[in-house]
């Protein structure tokens, strides 16, 4: 008895010591960030870690951590910091960084989506920039037309900064160039949705096996491929024809709206528009390659017709069909934030700073490698070095417009050596949306914000692809809507918009 | 109180000490995975704010569950998550129990082995791919259904994905086919366990082999049976979200037979990724799981006291 009794104090205390020993460690690395932090002041401090997450919206490079290295030996002279990248697949972006965000993991610079920054903001997720603007990043402010700038306003404050790329955008279609050919189709003809029923009838009479128009890619409808109005952040309440007198009206009860769908269907019905449109998760170009369509209905910018040219592996021509209009969204669409758990946000914005001015880091995020990824053609056209392509490079991000400043990116072969030139005259000339800088807040009303998505989820996608016919349809989303809520998210978003337009 | 008892209580718990000791580290995991999380629980009823931190929040009470409540979605999406589950669980059992007896009654370990591979395969597909399994078979435009199968049959093409109408049948036989094979395994190892001796008592006696299923092999499988059906009941307010959310393809026209609590919450808090709603929607769910777990463990108490969990 008394010797089994000894042997059990052995095991326990066994187990205490294994367990505290659980316990100590823990203590040591929630000690660590603290004391790493502490030596700020000093002359020769050690250069401090920057965590960036960004969204991926293609394949991660295999030399990503070559191009860190390569920004590091700028960023530690310049700033004394180095980086580390950390790009997350767009797919899961929203969920991986909102658990990045609630988490206390280290994060100090960050791609901010307009379509999550009012609420990162609303839950205090990114710290405030106006003074580190100041300070730091009158750089970036050097780059921005100030209405721009302030698009990104809520509340009076500035909590991400947009990317310098197409700050507006038109709509229109994107069309095969050889099919055009082919018919001898009139392009410059085609002003209006309208005039593109005789195309789509050319198309589907000669080519049998090929639908016309198809979706632009997963979860994008025609209209959000061609929006007549300013979404003002999520189409819950709109401003047609991007003024209104700043009156806001539910889209789906405008006759704008049924009339649209109603085209849409009589197209479904005549075969113009792809069967699977509602469900499609191709991306447009990825149709087209597949010999499945002919165009597609996009929101369009200068140089989209090489672009995506080069991304369907063919020849594609643009047809503008309205504008170019700059909103909320378009200049949002695209941010630059710092979490509020940043530890050091004067580097964070040093570093935000950089890649709105310095040209070398720009390309270095844009591009690649120099004579790895590309090489340089002359002055300011780049190409692929002897024996890389498309299908083979290293970097294969190619998502210029996330990184700062695109206008200091260098422009590839094929593409308009001047494109930076057009772009900042088409941001600057485009129509500005009359609540341009509006920011909807949607918290005071989440709740029926909530089953608003939802009943929108349920209806949205089979009426914009003209998958159901809207003539009952149309209504019943428009009750449901209705029972749900939406007038209170209008009134509420109403009233936002009148406070803000008293302080602009 | 009575001396004598607690000398014997006081000798049985050190008799027992050593398991007591072994049950610690099984303990510590629940306690720092299951329970600690609890507090967690406190969200659902805050209005998060980041910079004041969970505990510095502010109360709101039970706005963050009105969501759920608010509109005609609400029936829709308590219907068709009970009722779809019940469907399911019943289909399990029935169709696992009967595939579990019909293997065992294979005597070719060989044929037995392979059976039973085959039709656990489905479960370790991932969801996404069977979606597109399906996919294939319903597209629009290139399914083997519109294209081989309906022309054959001379019927017209049907827009799978826009009707509504014919998804519980086919999300059914989806859940039937890939979860059916994990729960035969388990009921197929009870019915091996059961001794040899009873079936050979019950052929001298001249017994029928459905005679031995049933007053055999059903009777000394039931605590099985219960524990599985009660560990699925407790879930019956959760559902597959792959089964929902990525076999329809997401298609809005099917929301009438496809949304479930869980899809529901995800495409209403996709936008808003508000926590606090999101956490009221889980709290929501485990407490009528919780419920029904009580109520059922109950009703099989009154039955029959030995097959009861707890």
């Amino acid at each position: 008895m008394k010797l089994r009794s000894k042997w059990l104090s052995i095991v326990l205390a066994v187990v205490m010591i294994a367990l505290s020993a659980c316990g100590g460690g823990k203590g040591d690395t929630a000690g660590s960030p603290n004391s790493s932090s502490a030596g700020n002041g000093g002359a020769k401090e050690p250069p401090y870690e920057l965590n960036v997450a960004f969204a991926a919206f293609n394949a991660i490079p295999s030399n990503l951590k070559e191009v860190q290295d390569a920004i590091n030996e700028i960023t530690l002279e310049k700033i004394n910091a180095t980086i580390k990248l950390t790009p997350i697949n767009i797919g899961s972006w929203t969920q991986q960084s909102n658990l990045m965000l609630s988490s206390d993991e280290k994060l100090d610079v960050m791609y901010v989506s307009g379509r999550n920054y009012t609420s990162y903001v609303s839950k205090g997720q990114l710290q405030e920039l106006d003074e580190l603007l100041e300070q730091y990043g009158q750089g970036i402010k050097e780059v921005f037309d100030d209405s721009f700038i302030n698009a990104a306003k809520v509340d009076g404050k500035i909590y991400a900064v947009p990317s310098n790329r197409d700050l507006a955008t038109n709509y229109g279609i994107n069309l095969r160039k050889d099919l055009i050919d082919k018919y001898s189709v009139d392009i410059d003809a085609i002003k209006t949705l309208d005039d593109l029923d005789g195309l789509f009838k050319t198309i589907k009479d000669h080519e049998p096996n090929m639908t016309p128009l198809v979706p632009q890619t997963a979860g994008i409808s025609f209209v959000d491929s061609y929006k007549w109005f300013d979404p003002l952040g999520d189409s819950i309440g709109v401003l047609p024809d991007y003024d209104n007198g700043l009156q806001v009206v539910n889209l789906f009860e405008t006759p704008e709206y049924a009339d649209f769908v109603q085209k849409l269907r009589s197209w479904y019905t005549a075969g113009y528009i792809l069967k699977d449109a509602a469900t499609n998760k191709d991306t447009n170009t990825a149709l087209l390659k597949a010999n499945k369509g002919m165009g597609y209905l996009v929101n369009q910018k200068p140089g989209m017709a090489l672009q995506d040219s080069r991304s369907a592996g063919m020849e594609l021509v643009t047809v503008p069909l309205t504008p170019a209009y700059a909103t909320t969204a378009s200049v949002t669409s695209i941010m630059w934030g710092i979490p509020i758990n940043a530890k050091n946000p004067q580097k964070s914005m040093e570093f935000l700073n950089l890649i709105y001015t310095d040209k070398d880091i720009v390309n270095l995020l844009d591009w690649g490698i120099e004579g790895k990824d590309y090489v340089i053609e002359s002055g300011n056209v780049i190409k692929y070095p002897e024996g890389i392509d498309a299908s083979n490079v290293a970097y294969t991000l190619n998502q210029g417009f996330m990184f700062g400043n695109q206008f200091l990116s260098y422009v590839f072969e094929g593409d308009d050596p001047n494109i930076w030139e057009e772009m900042e005259t088409f941001n600057n000339e485009a129509v500005k949306s009359k609540a341009l800088g509006f920011s909807f807040n949607a918290e005071p009303v989440k709740t029926e914000y909530a089953a608003v998505t939802n009943v929108i989820n349920q209806y949205k996608m089979a009426l914009e692809t003209g998958s159901v016919a809207p003539e009952e349809i149309l209504s019943d989303f428009n009750s449901k809507l209705k029972s749900s809520g939406i007038d209170k998210i209008i009134a509420e978003k109403q009233k936002q918009l009148d406070e803000w337009a008293s302080t602009q | 109180m009575n001396p004598e008892r607690s000398v014997k209580r006081r000798t049985t718990f050190k008799k027992y000490l050593p398991y007591y000791l072994m049950l610690i580290p099984g303990m510590v995991y629940l306690i720092i995975n299951n329970y600690m999380p609890m507090f967690g629980l406190v969200i659902a009823f805050k209005d998060i704010n980041f910079v004041k931190g969970i505990w510095g929040s502010d109360w709101i009470g039970l706005k963050n569950f009105e969501y759920l409540f608010k509109t005609s979605d609400a029936y829709i999406i308590t219907r068709n998550t009970i009722v779809y589950n019940a469907v399911f669980i019943i289909l399990n059992l029935v169709v696992a129990v009967g595939v579990a007896i019909l293997l065992n009654e294979i005597r070719n370990k060989l044929l037995s082995r392979f059976y039973q591979s085959v039709i656990l395969l489905p479960y370790l597909i991932s969801t996404v791919i069977i979606s597109y399994l399906v996919f294939a078979m319903l597209s629009m435009d290139n399914g083997f259904m519109n294209n081989t199968v309906l022309p054959m049959l001379g019927m017209e093409p049907k827009s799978w994905y826009n009707e509504p109408g014919v998804w519980p049948y086919i999300l059914t036989f989806i859940h039937t086919w890939k979860g059916a094979g994990y729960l035969c395994i388990v009921y197929l190892a009870a019915i091996i366990g059961i001794d040899q001796e009873y079936y050979e008592a019950a052929t001298l006696d001249g017994a029928s082999k459905w005679q031995q299923i049933r007053r055999i092999t059903l009777p000394l499988i039931a605590p099985v049976i219960t524990i599985m059906t009660l560990l699925a009941v407790g879930r019956i307010f959760y559902s597959d979200f792959g089964l929902f959310y990525q076999v329809p393809m997401d298609s809005g026209a099917l929301y009438d037979t496809t949304n479930v609590i869980d899809t529901y919450v995800y495409r209403g808090l996709m936008q808003l990724g508000d926590i606090g709603m999101s956490s009221a929607a889980g709290l929501y769910q485990s407490l009528v799981g919780f419920v029904l777990v009580l109520l059922s463990n109950f009703i099989v108490r009154k039955i029959n006291k030995e097959n009861a969990l707890f």
